[in-house]
């Protein structure tokens, strides 16, 4: 092998999707961070333009652990796993871009980027001067990706409303659909899918924007309404209506095509198992298990005959899975050939044999904790597979790098807008302490060493 | 078609967990062809159905998530047609793939036989729990998904079942589709610099476990609080969840401090409220510490109105406040109309029905209503569009 072959197998060897992609991103909660979070997992440098004036929620929710303590106080704008969660890998710049010198920093900046990306309002980015053609005039190839929740365009009746994720999944029909056919909606409370299926979306477009410029070397305009993007996963629902005048709603775990499907209780305290029967087959499958005299019973005979007996089945397997420990229960029922699950709680997933197997979790150093743990990213190229480097970022702690080395800003330009407190730099950068999930993390990565701290 | 995808052959074997990825690089030029068994592909079989149409072609779902691409049957159980998929497969750019992780292999198609002889080839397996770990032959559902992510038992009221986000929706594994899409252009992107394709292992439980850190595992080992299901509020901070107005319910979330401001002076103002008032309250933890209190005040100020109302009223003031929808609210909403959201395309046997339009506006032509094919409409001449 000659020198050059083994240096470019070298550099392949680093080589990722998004190698040389530089990703402005002007994002707060989840929707937009975790666009740019998926990107930086593929090797594409992330900045994420910040404000300690005007910081994003993540910065604001902080900790337990560290309420009251005034010596760590400086900490806890980092101390959220969601600025892990959100922002692992990226590099934070903060800038004050309601002060002209800011904006001027950041337009700088990104006209040094591939991509642009934005979940604050279609408002506040044309007052910014940071709508599509603004960034367009300074970035001609740009690939311009906002996802605001109702859509960029000023005519349009929602245009100036508030609407974050989690009411977001009321109002696009998603906590109608929650929950049990006799009750009030459920509600998807503890979860926003629609910051998550927009950012999925959005993560796409962007992908399908670089394409685009490749090919053809325009600048590309993408404008995701978040309401939109969301409905668009309610398709058949939608046509269902148009056609039949039949809302689709909540009717629990309950499927529309076979029965059984539901969570069902297990031995224990707020035990559950989920269990689906998807054909006949299954079913049968099941019967022989339980030896309960359903293979024989005419209520139960055909999917047809399940469905129109759901109750009185829901009740059998219920009364009968109430017996066993859910662990045990679910892969006796998947060695039949299955699909069930048990329902698993936080304490489950931390133990689970399938997530340490995959690596579902990671820890990484940040500049702030020791060690940072954060949901490992999912797309798993197995060639050029992600990677995980680091823990969010505190704010403002590469401020000065990016601006100098990428902004092509000179040093002393960078120190005067920090003394003028328009850009900032990592507060307290010598307090670095320890999370208390540090004592626990033996149970998550139990095959390593005794001593986990030495995991990073 | 034109569209940054145009000329990309992908060969379509998924059914659920990778149409509404697929569906999507259709309307961006790709030639996507739905490889089906003589029975047809799965979705054909689920409810629910257009009146009328014969039953392969009548399945709503199909007809929504097959749009835009085309269909060819070819049983590779037989000589001739595992030949046929095999040709497909060699001259694919991209392959969805949500069999078992062994089932091509044994036929001899799985993605180490075709690489060998079609290196470029991008093969996205989609598999219940991913290629490897003791859970690899598990399988799985939607519901499955949720229950092993952490998100199921989080969802629901206290005195019934944890319960599915979305229900009927199907919501992980439209999110798996989504992320098929997503790998597929990255592998692109790679093979442009290599000339190689790869193999991408996505798994089902990983598309659901990526959408739930809000429940908490990470946070748990922080915290050590264990995770309830709480109904439709949330323990974060309050008011967050849903609340009932005279006529339904709206769902109201609060957490920027000028947000809460913002509801405090409107209590204040319509109630006589003096005490919501109270700078303490900005507190969102304090808020959260002191639920019933809040929750209280709220109920009293909503209880007033109609959603109607309430929703008009605390948008003017900049409060996030959304109504609770159903789908014929949503069919009827009066910023999707506006904005002309809904569409229609054709059902495969014929006949128009309303769909949700494009999930984002471009200044590129991205999008398109083309219908889906009815059962083997493109089994001859067997091959691409582009070719």
């Amino acid at each position: 092998m000659t020198d050059d072959v083994a240096a470019e197998e070298a550099a392949n060897d680093d080589l990722q999707a998004l190698t040389g992609v530089k990703v402005f991103e002007l994002g707060i909660a989840i929707a937009s961070p975790f666009v740019g979070r998926n990107l930086a997992a593929h090797g594409a440098e992330v900045y994420k333009i910040e404000s300690p004036t005007s910081p994003d929620i993540v910065r604001l929710i902080g900790s337990a652990w560290l309420r009251d303590n005034e010596e760590l106080a400086p900490v806890m704008p980092d101390s959220s796993p969601y600025v892990s969660e959100m922002n692992a890998d990226k590099k934070s710049v903060a800038l004050d871009l309601k002060q002209p010198s800011g904006l001027a920093a950041a337009r700088q900046l990104l006209a040094e980027c591939d991509v642009f990306v934005a979940n604050v309002t279609a408002r506040a980015l044309v007052d910014l001067g940071l709508d599509f053609e603004a960034v367009r005039a300074i970035n001609p190839t740009v690939v311009y990706v906002q996802l605001p929740g109702f859509g960029s365009d000023p005519e349009s009746p929602y245009y100036p409303f508030v609407a974050w994720g989690p009411n977001q999944a009321p109002l696009v029909g998603l906590d109608d659909l929650t929950g049990h056919a006799d009750r009030e909606p459920a509600g998807v409370a503890t979860i926003a899918p629609p910051d998550y299926y927009a950012a999925l979306h959005a993560t796409y477009l962007v992908l399908a924007g670089l394409e685009q410029r490749d090919k053809t070397g325009e600048g590309v305009h993408v404008d995701i309404s978040q309401f939109e993007a969301t409905i668009a996963l309610l398709g058949p629902f939608a046509s269902e209506f148009s056609l039949t005048g039949n809302g689709q709603s909540r009717i629990g775990n309950r499927s529309l095509w076979y029965a059984p499907e539901g969570v069902y209780p297990c031995q224990g305290h707020e035990r559950w198992i989920a269990i689906s029967c998807e054909d006949d087959e299954q079913w049968q499958s099941l019967a022989a298990f339980a030896a309960k005299g359903w293979a024989t019973d005419a209520r139960f005979d055909t999917n047809e005959h399940r469905m129109t007996n759901v109750e009185a089945l829901d009740a059998a397997v219920a009364e009968w899975t109430a017996d066993f420990a859910n662990e045990d229960l679910a892969h006796r029922l998947q060695a039949r050939g299955i699909a069930a699950h048990i329902v698993a709680t936080n304490e489950d997933l931390i133990g689970d044999s399938q997530v340490r197997e995959r690596g579902n979790y990671l820890v990484r150093p940040n500049s702030r904790f020791k060690r940072e743990l954060f949901t490992a990213n999912m797309h798993r190229l197995t060639e050029t597979p992600p990677i995980n480097v680091r823990g969010g970022p505190s704010t403002g702690e590469h401020t000065v790098e990016v601006l100098t080395e990428v902004a092509g800003m000179s040093e002393a330009e960078v120190q005067a807008l920090i003394a003028d407190d328009v850009a900032f730099t990592m507060d307290a950068p010598e307090l670095q302490v320890e999370r208390p999930s540090e004592q626990w993390l033996h149970i998550l990565f139990p095959s390593e060493a005794e001593d986990t701290r030495d995991l990073a | 078609m034109s569209g940054p995808l145009e000329g990309l052959k992908v060969v379509d074997l998924s059914a659920l967990a990778g149409a509404y990825g697929t569906r999507l690089m259709a309307s961006m030029g790709a030639d996507v062809l739905k490889v089906e068994p003589p029975q047809g592909n799965p979705m054909r079989q689920l409810a629910p159905f257009a009146d009328g149409a014969p039953e392969n072609e009548a399945s709503l779902w199909w007809a929504y998530l097959a749009m835009g691409t085309r269909s060819a049957v070819v049983d590779p159980r037989t000589d001739e047609g595992a030949e046929q998929l095999r040709t497909l497969l060699l001259e694919a750019d991209v392959v969805v793939d949500d069999q078992g992780p062994d089932e091509l292999d044994e036929l001899g198609l799985g993605y180490a036989a075709i690489a060998r002889e079609n290196p470029g080839v991008i093969w996205i397996s989609i598999t219940p729990f991913g290629r490897s770990g003791p859970k690899r032959d598990w399988k799985l559902t939607n519901l499955g998904a949720w229950a092993a992510s952490g998100v199921l038992y989080t969802v629901g009221f206290e005195d019934q079942p944890p319960v599915a986000p979305g229900g009927p929706a199907q919501l992980a594994l439209h999110g798996t589709a989504l992320n098929g899409a997503i790998s597929a252009l990255l592998a692109l992107r790679v093979r442009r610099q290599t000339g190689r394709g790869q193999l991408v292992d996505l798994a089902i439980s990983e598309a659901a476990l990526m959408v739930s850190p809000e429940t908490g595992t990470t946070v748990f080992l922080d915290d050590r609080v264990h995770r309830v299901r709480s109904g439709n509020r949330r323990t974060l901070s309050r008011p967050f969840g849903l609340y009932p107005c005279s006529d339904g319910y709206i769902s109201i979330l609060i957490l920027m401090p000028r947000h809460w401001e913002s509801l405090a002076n409107w209590m204040h103002e319509a109630m006589g409220n003096e005490a919501a008032t109270d700078p303490v309250f900005g507190d969102m933890v304090v808020r959260g510490e002191t639920m019933e209190l809040i929750d209280g005040w709220t109920e009293e100020l909503c209880g007033s109105m109609t959603c109607l109302e309430f929703f008009q009223e605390a948008q003017r003031r900049g409060i996030p406040v959304t109504p609770v929808s159903t789908i014929e609210a949503l069919l009827t909403d009066p910023h999707l109309e506006a904005v002309g959201f809904w569409e229609q395309t054709e059902l495969p046997a014929g006949g128009e029905v309303a769909i949700p339009g494009p999930a984002f506006r471009s200044n590129m032509d991205w999008w398109s209503t083309a219908r889906a094919p009815r059962l083997g409409e493109h089994s001859t001449p067997l091959g691409w569009h582009t070719a």
